[in-house]
C-alpha cells in the first residue's frame, strides 16, 4: 500500500497537469511497480495467514523442549507422550498435574496434554486418526468411541495388560468381548426414576415394583397437588431414558441375544411386541395427566428447579440429576429406582465414560501402556478412587464412603446384580433420529408401533452406510 | 474532462481472488465432488457412487418433508416480508410526526441476534404463553395453539417469527425506493384525477420495481437457505416436523453421512441458483426507468 501511495505522489510532483493524464499516466508508468506491490501485498497476507496457523504448534514445541531440559535430572532419554482430552474433561483425575509430575519423576516419561475444544472433540479426533497424526493416549467415552471413532479399527486391544486381571467389572471397559479402555471406576452412572424421598415419605408411598403400582403412586401424588412426573421432552433425548432401560431389562431377562441379532440384521426393533408396550406405557403416563402439561416446550435445564421448588416428585433421568440438585441444595433427599416397566425391573446403567484409550498407531505405545499401569497401581488408584468417590473397579482397591443415594443404589441394585446396561450400550449408530421419533410420539405424529417401524428403517439405513454385515 | 474509472489497478484484486479461490471456490468444487461419493466417518476409502446420494434424498421421507417445509417457509416469508414491508414503508413515508421513531422501532428486530429472538419467543409461544393468554383475554380461546409443538403448524410459526424479525429490514429498502420517486408524478396524477390506489398502482409500484426486485431476491434466497430460525426455535422438532434443508445438512453431518450431507448442500445450492437467476432476469426486464 505504502509503495503505491508514494508513486502517486511522485507522479504529481513530476508535473502531470490534467487529471486524465495523472490517473492513466500513473497506471501506465507504474505497471511494474504495481505488479510488485500487489504481489508483495498478496504475499504478506498469505504469510500472515500461514503464521497464524503455525504459531501454536511452534510455541507448543518450544515449551515442551524447555520443560524437557529443565527436568532432565533422571538418567536415560526423556520421552514425551501426547494425551488428547476434551477441554470439558480437563478436570479428569487422570490428567491432574501432580499425578503427571509423579509419573514423570518415576519413569522419565512426560505426558503432554492436548486440550481439544469441547464441541469439536469428536471431529478433531476423527481427523487426527484419519491422517495418522495420532496422540498416544485419548480420553473418551467407550460407547461414543464405538459410534464416532471406529473403535476396532483405531484402538489397541488391552486384554493382556497386567492390570486386567485385577478388574472387578471388565464389561464397562470392553466392547466385542475385548478390553479396549481403561478406568479405575466401575461407577457407570445409573438411569431410572429420580424421586423426592421426602414427598414419598409424607404421602406414605413405597417404591413401586410394577407399572400398575407406579400409576397408583402417580395418582396419589397428583391428588396431593404435586406434578407426579416432569417430562422435559423439548430435549428429545430425555424421552429415551424410559425405553432405553425398559428394552434392555426385557432383553436381558427374555432374550439375551436380542441386541446381537438386531446388530447383525437378523431381527428388527419392531419384532418385539413388548417394546411397543413400553413406549405406550411412557405415553400413558403423559396421557393420564401425571406430567407437566407442556412437555414438548419444557427442557431439561428446568429440571433442577422443578425439584428444588418441590413442583414435581419424579422424573425419568440419570443419577447425575441428583448430584446437580444436591449442589444447589444439599438438604434435598432424592433417590433413584428402576424404571417400572415390568415387575421387579433392573436399574438401567449408562455406559461408563471418561476412559483412556491407546490408538493402534500410537508412536509411543509402550510408554502409553506404562502410564496406564502407573494409574492402575494400588496406591495411585486408591488415591484417585478416594478423592473422586468412585466405586472401585480393582479387587485390591477399596471403595470409599459414598453419598447416601449412591450407597442405596449400591446396596439395592449393584450388589444384588440388579442392573442392566441400557440399549445405548448396544447401539453402534447415531441415535439422534430415535430420539426425534420418540418426541414425535408425544407430538401425536406416530404411535408406538410407528416409532419402532420408522426407527427400523433409519437403523438399517445407518447400519448399511456403516458397512455392517447383514444390512 | 474525463475522470477515468481506473483509479486503482485490477492487480489489486489478486490477493482477494486468491483467498476467495482457496477458501470458497476450491471447497465448493470439492463439495461437489464429495456429493457423488459415499464419504463417511467410518469408511476407510471413499468410493464414487454416482447419483445414489441424490436418489436417496428424493426417496427419504424426512428429506422430502424438509424440502416441502423449506418451500413453505420460503413462499410464506417472501410474501409476508414484502407485502408487510411495502405497507409499512408506504405508511411511514407519509407526513407523520412519529415517523422517525416508528421507523427505528420497526427496524430494530432485524438487528437482534436470532438466538435472542428465540429466547424471547419460545416462552411466548408455549401453550400457556403470552400469545395464547392474549387470545384468552379477548375471548378468542378457539385460536389457541401449541404454536411450536403442533407438527402441522410449527413451520408457519417459525416463518411468522422470521417475518416479524426481518420485515423492518425490507421496509428500509422500500423506503429508500419510495423516496427516490419524484413528487411531481403524484402531483400530475392528482391533477388528472387519480385516487390514491390508482397512483399507488400506476406510479409507486412500477417505479419501486428495482427495490421490489432486490427484496424478492434477498427474501427468497434467505428463505431457501433458512437454518438458524428453525434451529434455535424448534431444532427441527417436534420429531422431524419442522426440519428444513439447512437442518437436514447438519443432521447428515452429525450422523457421519458426510457424502449425503454435501449432496444435500449441493442440491440446495443448485435450487437457489435455478430459482433465483431466471427470476432475477425476468424481474429486470420489467423494470422501467423514470
Amino acid at each position: 500500500m505504502y509503495l503505491t501511495q508514494t508513486s502517486f505522489y511522485n507522479q504529481n510532483v513530476n508535473g502531470f497537469t490534467t487529471i486524465e493524464n495523472f490517473t492513466t499516466g500513473a497506471i501506465h508508468m507504474n505497471d511494474k511497480m504495481k505488479k510488485i506491490a500487489t504481489g508483495l501485498l498478496a504475499g504478506v497476507m498469505t504469510l500472515s495467514l500461514a503464521a497464524c496457523g503455525s504459531n501454536n504448534s511452534g510455541s507448543g514445541n518450544a515449551s515442551a523442549t524447555n520443560n524437557g531440559t529443565g527436568n532432565s535430572s533422571n538418567t536415560g532419554e526423556k520421552v514425551t507422550i501426547e494425551l488428547a482430552i476434551s477441554k470439558s474433561s480437563q478436570d479428569s483425575a487422570f490428567v491432574a498435574q501432580d499425578l503427571l509430575d509423579e509419573f514423570e519423576q518415576k519413569t522419565n516419561i512426560k505426558v503432554n496434554l492436548q486440550l481439544l475444544p469441547a464441541e469439536q472433540t469428536a471431529t478433531v479426533l476423527q481427523t487426527k486418526l484419519a491422517v495418522d497424526e495420532v496422540p498416544d493416549l485419548i480420553q473418551y467415552n467407550l460407547a461414543s468411541a464405538v459410534t464416532d471413532l471406529n473403535l476396532e479399527r483405531n484402538f489397541e486391544i488391552l486384554d493382556n495388560e497386567p492390570w486386567v486381571g485385577r478388574l472387578l467389572n471388565k464389561d464397562v471397559l470392553s466392547a466385542n468381548d475385548h478390553v479396549y479402555s481403561f478406568h479405575v471406576s466401575q461407577d457407570t452412572g445409573m438411569q431410572g426414576v429420580v424421586y423426592n424421598k421426602d414427598i414419598f415419605k409424607e404421602l406414605g408411598l413405597a417404591i413401586p415394583n410394577s407399572y400398575e403400582e407406579f400409576l397408583a403412586v402417580c395418582e396419589k401424588i397428583k391428588a396431593s397437588g404435586v406434578t407426579p412426573v416432569f417430562m422435559p421432552f423439548k430435549d428429545n433425548w430425555a424421552a429415551n431414558i424410559w425405553p432405553a432401560a425398559a428394552f434392555a431389562d426385557w432383553a436381558a431377562k427374555n432374550e439375551p441375544s436380542l441386541f446381537d441379532d438386531i446388530n447383525a440384521g437378523r431381527k428388527k426393533w419392531s419384532d418385539v411386541p413388548e417394546f411397543a408396550t413400553f413406549l405406550q406405557q411412557q405415553y400413558d403416563v403423559y396421557k393420564k395427566g401425571y406430567t407437566n402439561t407442556d412437555i414438548l416446550s419444557d427442557s431439561y435445564d428446568m429440571a433442577v428447579g422443578k425439584f428444588l421448588n418441590k413442583e414435581t416428585a419424579m422424573m425419568f433421568m440419570g443419577d447425575w440429576l441428583i448430584v446437580n440438585v444436591a449442589e444447589k441444595d444439599p438438604s434435598m433427599h432424592l433417590g433413584l429406582f428402576a424404571i417400572p416397566s415390568s415387575d421387579g425391573a433392573s436399574l438401567g446403567a449408562s455406559p461408563l465414560g471418561g476412559q483412556l484409550f491407546i490408538p493402534k498407531k500410537a508412536k509411543h505405545m509402550d510408554e502409553a501402556k506404562k502410564f496406564l499401569e502407573f494409574i492402575a497401581s494400588k496406591e495411585v488408584a486408591q488415591k484417585i478412587v478416594d478423592a473422586q468417590g468412585y466405586v472401585s473397579n480393582f479387587s485390591d482397591v477399596t471403595t470409599p464412603k459414598l453419598p447416601e443415594y449412591k450407597q442405596e443404589i449400591v446396596d439395592q441394585y449393584i450388589t444384588p446384580k440388579k442392573t442392566v446396561l441400557t440399549t445405548d450400550a448396544y447401539m453402534i449408530v447415531d441415535r439422534s433420529e430415535l430420539y426425534r421419533l420418540l418426541q414425535d410420539e408425544f407430538a401425536g405424529g406416530l404411535d408406538p408401533a410407528g416409532v419402532l417401524k420408522a426407527w427400523d428403517e433409519k437403523f438399517s439405513q445407518l447400519m448399511k452406510d456403516k458397512g455392517a454385515e447383514g444390512f | 474532462m474525463k475522470i477515468s474509472k481506473k483509479l486503482y489497478s485490477y492487480y489489486l484484486i489478486w490477493p482477494a481472488l486468491l483467498i476467495y479461490s482457496i477458501f470458497f471456490v476450491l471447497p465448493a468444487l470439492t463439495g461437489l465432488f464429495y456429493s457423488f461419493t459415499d464419504w463417511r466417518l467410518d469408511r476407510e476409502s471413499i468410493k464414487f457412487i454416482g447419483f445414489d446420494n441424490f436418489e436417496r434424498i428424493f426417496t427419504d421421507r424426512t428429506l422430502l418433508l424438509a424440502i416441502k417445509n423449506t418451500a413453505i417457509f420460503a413462499v410464506v416469508t417472501v410474501l409476508g416480508k414484502n407485502l408487510l414491508g411495502i405497507a409499512l414503508a408506504v405508511g411511514l413515508n407519509m407526513k407523520l410526526k412519529s415517523k422517525n421513531v416508528l421507523r427505528a422501532i420497526f427496524y430494530s428486530p432485524s438487528i437482534l441476534s436470532v438466538l435472542v429472538i428465540s429466547i424471547v419467543f419460545t416462552p411466548m409461544l408455549r401453550s400457556d404463553g403470552t400469545i395464547n393468554r392474549i387470545f384468552d383475554a379477548v375471548g378468542l380461546h378457539s385460536l389457541n395453539q401449541a404454536w411450536l409443538t403442533n407438527p402441522s403448524i410449527v413451520i408457519l410459526t417459525v416463518a411468522a417469527v422470521s417475518i416479524w424479525q426481518h420485515t423492518g429490514f425490507q421496509m428500509a429498502i422500500y423506503l429508500a425506493g419510495l423516496q427516490s420517486i419524484s413528487k411531481e408524478y403524484y402531483e400530475a396524477a392528482t391533477i388528472d384525477g387519480a385516487g390514491s390506489w390508482r397512483s399507488f398502482r400506476s406510479i409507486t409500484i412500477p417505479l419501486l420495481l428495482p427495490a421490489i426486485n432486490i427484496n424478492l431476491m434477498l427474501t427468497l434466497i434467505g428463505g431457501l437457505k433458512v437454518f438458524s430460525e428453525v434451529f434455535v426455535l424448534t431444532g427441527g422438532g417436534p420429531g422431524n416436523a419442522s426440519q428444513v434443508v439447512g437442518t437436514i445438512i447438519l443432521r447428515s453431518f452429525g450422523e457421519g453421512s458426510w457424502g449425503l450431507g454435501t449432496a444435500v448442500n449441493t442440491l440446495l445450492f443448485a435450487a437457489v441458483t435455478i430459482i433465483a437467476i431466471p427470476l432475477l432476469i425476468f424481474m429486470r426486464r420489467k423494470e422501467v426507468s423514470e
